[in-house]
């Protein structure tokens, strides 16, 4: 079984998940490329948490 | 990396012509899309094993790492094999321009990607798609830190050199995309599919049959024996040359002791 960490972690995917989906629903232009898919997780996955992690 | 790529290959430069775009006062669109994605003459061949043979000997060449040519071939290999699952095929045994194709899933490229997009996520396809992220889903440990720090990370001398860029944080979430983007791609289009537009599901073969698919005509008798040849051929040679480099490692094994 995934560990609480492991679970946190994929939570905070299934979030980036949702908002994906809603904008990809609303604008299916956001569904088309994996780089643009790419690109989104990078920011926010790893830039903004690195951002707020430095900030606070 | 190279397996995504592979996977990727043989739609990356085609399928913006099969649907055709729109630049100023031009359109610009394949006059026959079916016959430019799948057929020849046309870039069909990007749907065989060959293409992927080749593109990998050239990596493996150029680029001196066999695991990128073979993740690379697994990829292409991966992508041209599936959609013979569709009702168009592939150009697999290419020079030899026949299609192979199972017709589970309707082919509707040549109706626009929005349409295409409804009826492949109505269909059998999404089925088949839907089986991947379950096992995906099933096989979680790939997509943990530890699995990517220990087994991908120390595979792909590509890891290493990316990680003196950008830290190792953002080459995780680089690894987790592809899985991201699938999963999250197959949801949106489904609901917008179904819960937006309300696009009927028909999982039946051959299906969504509400769409104009496009089809191969069926394989002749001495097509598909010739087929078979093939790919008897190719499972022969493969089973020979394992029991053969079995022998030659038991002979170096005992060679040594």
């Amino acid at each position: 079984m995934p560990s609480k960490r492991q679970l946190a972690v994929a939570g905070g995917y299934v979030v980036a998940a949702a908002v994906y989906i809603a904008v990809g629903v609303w604008d299916t232009d956001f569904l088309f490329s994996f780089f643009v898919g790419l690109a989104y997780l990078l920011v926010v996955a790893w830039l903004v948490p690195a951002a707020v992690r430095r900030i606070f | 990396m190279p397996l995504l790529i592979g996977s990727y290959a043989p739609d990356l430069m085609s399928k913006w012509f099969v649907y055709g775009i729109h630049i100023g006062g031009w359109d610009l669109k394949a006059s026959d899309p079916v016959q430019f994605h799948r057929g020849w003459p046309g870039v069909g061949f990007t749907h065989s094993l060959l293409y992927g043979a080749v593109l990998a000997l050239l990596i493996w060449r150029i680029l001196g790492s066999k695991t990128w040519a073979v993740s690379f071939l697994i990829g292409q290999w991966a992508h041209a094999i599936t959609d013979t699952g569709d009702t168009v095929g592939t150009m697999l045994f290419f020079p030899w321009t026949i299609h192979i194709h199972f017709g589970a899933w309707a082919y509707a490229g040549q109706t626009g990607r929005m349409t295409d997009a409804a009826a492949y996520f109505s269909g059998p396809g999404a089925v088949w798609d839907l089986v991947w992220i379950v096992y995906g889903l099933f096989c979680w440990r790939v997509l943990t830190r530890s699995y990517f720090e220990t087994h991908v990370y120390t595979a792909d001398a590509f890891w290493g050199r990316a990680n003196r860029l950008v830290p190792m944080a953002a080459l995780l979430v680089a690894y987790r995309a592809a899985f991201f983007y699938g999963t999250s791609r197959w949801i949106a289009w489904s609901l917008w599919a179904h819960v937006v537009h309300h696009y009927p599901y028909d999982i039946s073969w051959g299906g969504p049959h509400w769409v104009s698919a496009a089809h191969s005509p069926s394989l002749t008798w001495p097509q598909l024996a010739g087929v078979g040849a093939i790919v008897g051929t190719g499972v022969a040679i493969f089973f020979v040359s394992r029991l053969e480099f079995g022998r030659r490692s038991w002979a170096a094994i005992r060679s040594r002791t």
